[in-house]
């Protein structure tokens, strides 16, 4: 295990943790729940570390990417489905993503948001093409950590740490009306929906198989999964936190994005806003590309095409074309003028519903000792891969009725 | 079963319906709203802020405002009109002006929502 290369790895899961929808639900979470949903943030996260190592370690030894197996476990008319909502999940969420980045882009120049969301796409397929795949995940991974501003301002305006703590523990603020229980079981949902979205896992194991693992990455995969998905975790806390502290006395309920950013102006002043901004960008900025290419990946792996960015783009024509596509798409329904933030709220509803049919396959693969030999699931993962199956197989029934009875969280 | 297609149409009944409740989640948007305005007001009077920032903010917060008055079912109503007023006010308004703005969207919003 090269130490370089797992701190490199263990920093890019880091900065590239936090995505538009989290960065929305946690500033929303906080300023109406206070920290009483901070436990939601800390299981979702073992859930996609759960996830996501498992993901890791079927690439690197069975060497299967996810859609490959959906398409071989559920068979290609159940397999076709999935991937059709997936795909709709996803370029949604690409689109939610582009329209952030180029909000974040108005925030910080001024320029017109359309003309942004057209140079960012262009930028991101430039990008795309140009860089190698290490490249592309380290650069907006790496960036992404001026996120870090979000907890070095939660320190700065001294929170009462011992209520962040007691929100830790599992449980349901008391004395909540109806109507404030379903609105909190909604953030409930779509904060494991928000943490635990579909493309993460496409991205990281075909990101496996791009970087051609093997069982000597098999540490290092558990490690990135564990310290940096974890650690990247503690950065949309902070975002709750920083808004609980400051937007629920206020009565703000962040209804923009950039109403994030004033989380660190407070504390830190302009070079704090400027700091919030720059970690958003590339967060926002690596979470649209990673989208784009789990799409191209979903739809490559499944009809077998050749695929990867290991490869020159002409040398995958099919899925060269699929990803620019899919960006050519997510900017048209960002150009239609659509909210960002109803944008956000259909990325998490859709990838809800697409959750169990995606991490299902996984499940059963990680379990199956002729592929998998002795790297196959232990008690650990077993337990827990299929606790979180329950979990998301639950949040995905309740999602639907808890959007309409509250209103997209709004009502 | 009339129970089961009860429970399925009811979020529809309520996506359709009429009223302050229906206008609920407009008037809890543009109390937020509001709220978001003055905060950055604040911090901006502070030198804490861009200008670039602030005046994007104002834009976008504005836009928002326009959409929730648009889409309040009853224009005329007590919170129409705050709503109204708050369109009113400059970008650079002071922040009391518009917490005052927020605090009685707020208390319209509790007393429609406790109703």
């Amino acid at each position: 295990m090269n130490p370089l290369e797992l701190t490199l790895g263990i920093m890019t899961a880091v900065g590239g943790f936090v995505d538009i929808s989290e960065l929305v639900f946690a500033a929303k979470a906080g300023s109406t729940f206070g920290y009483a949903l901070i436990w939601v943030f800390a299981i979702s996260t073992i859930g996609i570390i759960v996830f996501s190592e498992m993901s890791g370690r079927v690439a690197a030894t069975a060497k299967q990417p996810v859609f490959n197996l959906m398409r071989h476990r559920l068979g290609l008319k159940l397999g076709l489905v999935t991937l059709a909502a997936s795909v709709i999940a996803n370029l949604i969420t690409c689109a939610a993503e582009l329209g952030g980045v180029a909000l974040v882009l108005n925030y910080l120049t001024g320029a017109p948001y359309m003309l942004m969301a057209v140079a960012t796409a262009l930028a991101f397929v430039l990008s795309i093409w140009v860089l190698p795949f290490q490249w592309i995940e380290r650069t907006y991974g790496l960036l992404g950590l001026f996120m870090i501003v979000f907890a070095a301002a939660l320190i700065a305006i001294h929170p009462p740490w011992h209520q962040i703590a007691g929100g830790f523990v599992p449980h349901v603020p008391a004395g909540l009306s109806t109507k404030e229980l379903l609105k909190f079981g909604y953030f409930v949902v779509a904060i494991v929906s928000a943490v635990m979205f579909p493309y993460e896992v496409y991205f990281y194991s075909s990101g496996g198989i791009e970087e051609d693992w093997g069982p000597k990455q098999l540490l290092t995969n558990r490690m990135t999964a564990i310290l940096g998905m974890g650690l990247g975790s503690l950065l949309a806390i902070s975002i709750l936190s920083n808004s609980a502290q400051l937007f629920g006395p206020a009565n703000v309920d962040p209804s923009l994005p950039g109403t994030a950013a004033l989380e660190a102006a407070i504390p830190f002043g302009k070079w704090g806003l400027i700091l919030a901004l720059l970690g958003m960008f590339f967060a926002i900025a690596g979470a649209a590309v990673e989208t784009c290419l789990a799409n191209a990946y979903s739809i490559a792996q499944f009809f077998g095409w050749i695929w990867g960015r290991h490869k020159k783009p002409w040398e995958a024509p099919r899925f060269t074309i699929t990803w620019i596509v899919l960006f050519a798409l997510a900017l048209l329904i960002v150009l239609t003028g659509v909210d960002v933030m109803v944008l956000v709220e259909f990325a998490i509803l859709f990838s809800i519903l697409v959750l169990p049919l995606t991490y299902l396959p996984l499940l059963l693969l990680a379990e199956d000792k002729k592929y998998m030999r002795e790297y196959v699931n232990g008690p650990v993962s077993k337990t827990l891969g299929w606790f979180y199956f329950g979990v998301i197989t639950l949040a995905a029934v309740a999602a639907l009725p808890l959007y309409f009875l509250t209103s997209g969280g709004n009502g | 079963m009339a129970r089961q297609w009860l429970l399925l149409f009811l979020p529809l009944l309520a996506c359709c319906s009429k009223g302050p409740q229906a206008d609920l989640q407009y008037i809890s948007d543009a109390r937020s709203l509001a709220a978001e305005w003055a905060l950055i007001n604040q911090q901006a009077s502070e030198g804490k802020l861009t200008g670039v920032y602030v005046g994007s903010m104002h834009q976008w917060l504005r836009t928002q405002l326009q959409t929730d008055s648009a889409a309040l079912t009853q224009p005329k109503s007590a919170y129409g009109a705050e709503i109204a007023a708050l369109l009113q006010q400059p970008d650079d308004a002071a922040p009391e002006a518009l917490s005052a703005h927020a605090d009685k969207l707020k208390h319209i919003e509790d007393a429609l929502e406790s109703a």
